[in-house]
């Protein structure tokens, strides 16, 4: 068999496929820095994301990401990693899921795993704003 | 260009090149051969020949008579008017009907039409091997029971139930057994005799035939009266009238005939390239293989691998064909039942692969199988790594 246009699997956009594959941003963060975490979701309900972000000069420097989950919100986890670089605490207070879900094409069905991501990013500015941080 | 190696075998199985030839040939041939039903002229006496030949072939192989062999589109019909046609055929004498709940949808929506009917239906529950023993069938089995159903081979996990023992104590109680053989027909032996069963169904195009066509066999001595599910010409002896397609009839003798020469070689060679896969799978850990390890049809692997999300296992391995429990489409479709019947979490159920093997499978596919999905759950149990970085990170 070869791949044809048939072959490809229409349930995922080109950027979602790659970002999947390739995982950007899952990549460790820079050593040295002061580090906050946002953890959402759950495995037994099919989505876990845990975001790591690296702090610099009230910014976020550097972030990265782990994801439990579909290949969309693994893409979205990734996406939102590039996004939320340079935010301060209080953007990711707002940071908003739904320009991820129409970049990356996400079915309405799974909007609920994009809340997941959403969950962990907040998390992780209520983390920054107010406890203590680590050092990556 | 990437070549995608085809471990799906227990969905559809690709034509056998004879079966092909057998085929072609008679498409070839179709001004000679015309509808097997005329035979008041040659070619129609023609092609009853031949679609006589096909069901010697088919009625041979599960040891059964020909003229007990009623050709259908497939098992799906075959199961359909086993359960419908007999439980219709004989509502009077009682209206309950033992199955189980590992069996295929075609049986079980055949059973759950019969509940709308006013039929009552007991659904066994396997044990986590996935077997249904017999003492089980007996101790459901109750005075006004007409019909057990049990499949042979599990579709999702491959493992085979014991079809004979249950025939015989259903024959000796007077209560009809049918068997849904769409797997492991032409597999494993199956003899509509000996194992006392009443409606055998069978199919093509898991055993290397044609897709759409397949039959139901049907006890002859003492005659089992069915309620057709259409009416049209007659044909078939009444139980299912329609133009019988004489190419696709002849592609599945031929794909049973091959299959009773073939079976045992075939059976030992696949049996031990699923080992293989599966050696090769638990290597890479946390992996569980779904169902008896021991009672299974050569061809099917099941396995729950930990760790990963099975949307994305799937979307992770493009270049392999292969069957996933996990619910996929949506978000808020259910993972397998006939998992979750076998006590599997949700979970673990999502996380489901079956790989199965078959006439064509070689070992390189296998080895090389192996390792592109030891590669990628390795990649995504990484890449979920969570908990430790959490634990790190607060």
């Amino acid at each position: 068999m070869s791949t044809n246009q048939a072959d490809r699997d229409p349930r995922y956009n080109a950027q979602t496929l790659r970002r999947f594959r390739t995982t950007p941003g899952s990549t460790p963060l820079p050593s040295g820095m002061s580090c906050v975490t946002g953890r959402a979701g759950d495995r037994e309900h099919g989505a876990e994301v845990l975001i790591l972000l690296a702090i610099a000069d009230e910014r976020v420097a550097a972030a990265s990401f782990r994801a439990f989950g579909c290949p969309h919100l693994i893409a979205a986890a990734s996406l939102a990693t590039e996004q939320l670089v340079g935010c301060s605490a209080a953007d990711l207070l707002v940071w908003d899921w739904h320009p991820v879900a129409v970049e990356l094409e996400v079915p309405a069905a799974k909007s609920g795993r994009l809340l997941t991501l959403q969950d962990a990013v907040v998390d992780a500015a209520r983390n920054w704003a107010g406890g203590p941080r680590s050092e990556v | 260009m990437t070549d995608i190696i085809y471990l799906d075998n227990a969905a559809t199985t690709a034509l056998d090149p004879r079966v092909t030839k057998a085929m072609v040939e008679a498409l070839h041939d179709s001004p000679r051969l015309g509808n097997p039903s005329a035979v008041n002229h040659a070619p129609g006496r023609r092609a009853r020949e031949r679609i006589e030949q096909a069901r010697e072939s088919v009625a041979s192989l599960v040891r059964a008579r020909p003229e007990q062999v009623i050709w259908t589109s497939g098992a799906t019909e075959a199961n359909n008017l086993a359960i419908l046609g007999a439980a219709r055929f004989n509502r009077s004498r009682g209206r309950h009907i033992v199955t189980s709940r590992t069996e295929h949808p075609a049986v079980l929506d055949a059973c759950r039409q019969l509940e709308r009917e006013g039929f009552e239906i007991s659904y066994l529950r396997a044990g986590a091997s996935g077997i249904v023993e017999p003492e089980q069938v007996v101790a459901a089995l109750r005075k006004d029971t007409l019909l057990v159903s049990l499949m042979h081979v599990n579709n999702e996990t491959g493992v085979v139930q014991d079809v004979g023992a249950v025939g015989r104590l259903c024959r000796a109680r007077g209560v009809l057994l049918h068997v849904d053989a769409a797997q492991g027909a032409g597999k494993l032996p199956l003899d509509m005799q000996s194992d006392c069963i009443d409606l055998l169904a069978l199919t093509a195009h898991k055993l290397h035939g044609p897709q759409g066509v397949g039959a139901l066999c049907v006890r002859r001595e003492p005659r089992l009266g069915l309620v057709p599910l259409q009416f049209g010409g007659g044909q078939e002896r009444g139980l299912r009238s329609g133009t019988l397609p004489t190419h696709q009839l002849i592609g599945m003798g031929v794909a049973y005939s091959i299959a009773a020469g073939e079976m045992a070689d075939d059976g030992v060679r696949i049996a031990q390239l699923r080992n293989s896969l599966w050696n090769s799978l638990r290597a890479i850990g946390d992996i569980e293989l779904n169902g008896d390890p021991e009672r299974r049809v050569p061809g099917i692997l099941s396995v729950s691998i930990d760790g990963v999300e099975g949307e994305s296992l799937l979307a992770a391995l493009p270049d392999l064909a292969v069957a996933s429990g996990s619910a996929c489409a949506t978000a808020n479709a259910e993972p397998s039942y006939v998992l979750r019947a076998l006590g599997r979490s949700d979970r673990l159920a999502q996380s489901s692969l079956r790989l199965s093997l078959g006439r064509f499978t070689t070992g390189e596919q296998v080895a090389r199988a192996a390792e592109r999905i030891s590669v990628e759950v390795r990649r995504l149990r990484a890449l979920a790594a969570i908990r430790d970085l959490a634990a790190a990170g607060s």
